[in-house]
């Protein structure tokens, strides 16, 4: 368990990090999201007490990161795979960090193994590419077997083979009951690996519980309907205040009506449909939805042409 | 702390600049020394190789092995923040003093062993070939000659710290380097003959830390200016303030 409290840290005049709170429980994945510059990894540093915060606290397990005697054992952290003396090799890295810690030197050779770099393991870091040096990161995190786990982009440069891998292994850790926090921009992949999640903007709290909950709460809901009599149905469903979006001669996206309304408007004029499905929008939908206020930066409208 | 110095040995001795740095430091002053005694070691005239001198030529030469093993010690620290290993380091050892302590002590204990490696080599070899080539040399005849040579082992190890020191506060390894290599050789000079003119003192520059540590590796005797013991003193004095402070800031600041 971790238990984040009032943290605040400033850069500067740039508050960073704004009195944020969250607890994230062990058994499962928890995402962590926000918006570029919205003080993610500045959160993960101080949580690690490598950047001073100005107030809070952070307890893992109810200990305070500085108080515990071999942290590898007890929090795994890979904020930046590019940590690594490029001079050094894969196992001279982890043969240093294991030693820190008094962990074997057989450890190294089976998070080599684990993560399928032992072939590699004595080359220097330089020639590595960047999906190896996550691999590396991770075999790092590894070491102390720890029971807290905490990732930052870990996906990054991860091929499909590789992002799969890195699921696998994160959704298997919190299986075994273990504390799994991981900040990724590849929202799919969280869909996809995490049960809990936590967003920030600008520092600040929005949004926490789970991905189901966020998703229903702030994703945009319609129904699909196809049916070759299709226009029919417009009369009936704008009286009912429902809005069509035209998707092409058959296939309509109707907002502000359900399928079961849909469904009897068309029954009561012996409509055929071919579909009506209710649809909800991703969970990138919805992280964009919550944190359209707190984007500290955001792109142009790409116009077609030069 | 055992496991911090382990780890600290493996960081140390598994970077190659660390062992071309190393083996620069060692083989300069040993080819100059032993050159020196084989090519002036048959000369008996004016120019005829002594115990002074070939004590000399080592002490001299072991300046530039301090000034390596300066590079050394100030590139430890400054290549954790560089490549930005610093942060594993602290994730691994929160207590960031043990860190600092462990990595000091290592780095201190290999650039000695340079040091040392180097005096023992250049001595008994300088002396053998020396001698097998006709020359005088005794070390009983010249009695600052063990002095001289355990100062150049002292000189190597407070360059050593001084370039930690400047590593810990400057956290760069341009920076640190630069101002180890420009601070003895140029900076010194400069600010010592500037405030003999101003305040009328001709030996202020022997006071100077790099200028007053040398006094260490000199044979000959001097009559102004700091002591061997004492010149020592003020340079390990201003290499351990440097070392204190810039354990202070790294404790302090974000990693």
């Amino acid at each position: 368990m971790i238990t984040v409290g009032d943290l605040t840290k400033r850069f500067g005049s740039k508050l960073a990090v704004d009195h944020l709170g969250f607890e994230v429980r062990p058994g499962v994945v928890t995402g962590f999201l926000g918006p570029n510059g919205s003080g993610k990894s500045t959160t993960m540093r101080c949580m690690l007490e490598l950047d001073r915060a100005e107030s809070g606290t952070t307890l893992f397990d109810g200990r305070r990161f500085r108080d515990l005697d071999q942290p590898l054992h007890q929090v795994g952290a890979l904020l930046d795979a590019g940590y690594v003396h490029p001079g050094r090799s894969g196992r001279n890295h982890l043969r240093w960090l294991a030693a820190s810690n008094g962990l074997p030197r057989r450890r190294v050779d089976e998070v080599l193994e684990l993560v399928g770099l032992t072939s590699v393991a004595g080359a220097r870091v330089r020639t590595y590419s960047l999906g190896m040096k996550q691999r590396l990161g991770l075999a790092g995190v590894l070491l102390g077997d720890p029971t807290t786990v905490i990732l930052d982009e870990p996906a990054n440069g991860l091929d499909p083979e590789g992002i799969r891998w890195i699921r696998d292994v994160l959704t298997h850790l919190a299986s075994q009951g273990r504390t799994v926090l991981v900040s990724s921009h590849q929202l799919s992949e969280i869909a996809l690996m995490a049960h809990d999640l936590i967003v920030i903007g600008q520092g600040r709290l929005l949004e926490q519980g789970t991905v189901a909950e966020f998703v229903e709460r702030h994703a945009e809901r319609w129904v699909r309907v196809q049916s070759p009599g299709i226009f029919e149905l417009q009369q009936p469903l704008e009286q009912h205040g429902a809005t069509i979006e035209v998707i092409d001669d058959t296939t309509w996206h109707v907002r502000g009506s359900d399928s079961r309304t849909i469904g009897e408007l068309a029954a009561a004029r012996s409509v055929v449909l071919y579909e009506l499905s209710p649809q909800t929008g991703s969970l990138e939908d919805a992280f964009l939805q919550v944190t359209a206020a707190a984007q500290e930066y955001r792109s142009g409208h790409v116009d077609g042409g030069a | 702390m055992i496991n911090l110095l382990r780890a600290e040995w493996i960081k140390l001795r598994t970077v190659r600049m660390n062992w071309v740095l190393g083996n620069i430091a060692i083989v300069f002053p040993l080819v100059v020394t032993l050159l020196t005694a084989y090519f002036r070691g048959d000369d008996t005239g004016f120019n005829g190789l002594n115990t002074q001198d070939l004590v000399s030529t080592l002490t001299g030469t072991t300046v530039v092995c301090s000034l390596l093993c300066g590079v050394i010690a100030a590139a430890a620290i400054t290549s954790e923040f560089g490549f930005g290993t610093i942060r594993p380091t602290f994730a691994a050892t929160p207590r960031r003093l043990r860190v600092l302590v462990a990595k000091g002590v290592v780095t201190l204990l290999t650039t000695t062993a340079i040091g040392a490696t180097v005096i023992a080599i250049g001595w008994f070899g300088g002396s053998s070939i020396a001698r097998s080539r006709g020359a005088s040399i005794e070390l009983s005849t010249v009695d600052t000659a063990v002095p001289a040579m355990v100062g150049a082992i002292v000189l190597v190890a407070v360059m050593s710290l001084a370039g930690y020191g400047l590593g810990l506060l400057m956290r760069s390894t341009p920076a640190a380097v630069a101002t180890l290599i420009v601070w003895p050789l140029i900076a010194e000079g400069l600010i010592g003959g500037l405030l003999g003119l101003i305040t009328g003192k001709k030996n202020l520059s022997s006071w100077m830390p790099f200028q007053a540590g040398l006094r260490m590796v000199f044979v000959d005797r001097f009559a102004e200016g700091p002591s061997r013991l004492a010149g020592g003193a003020v340079f390990a004095g201003v290499a351990l303030l440097l070392v204190a402070l810039g354990s202070l800031a790294v404790s302090r600041r974000d990693a």
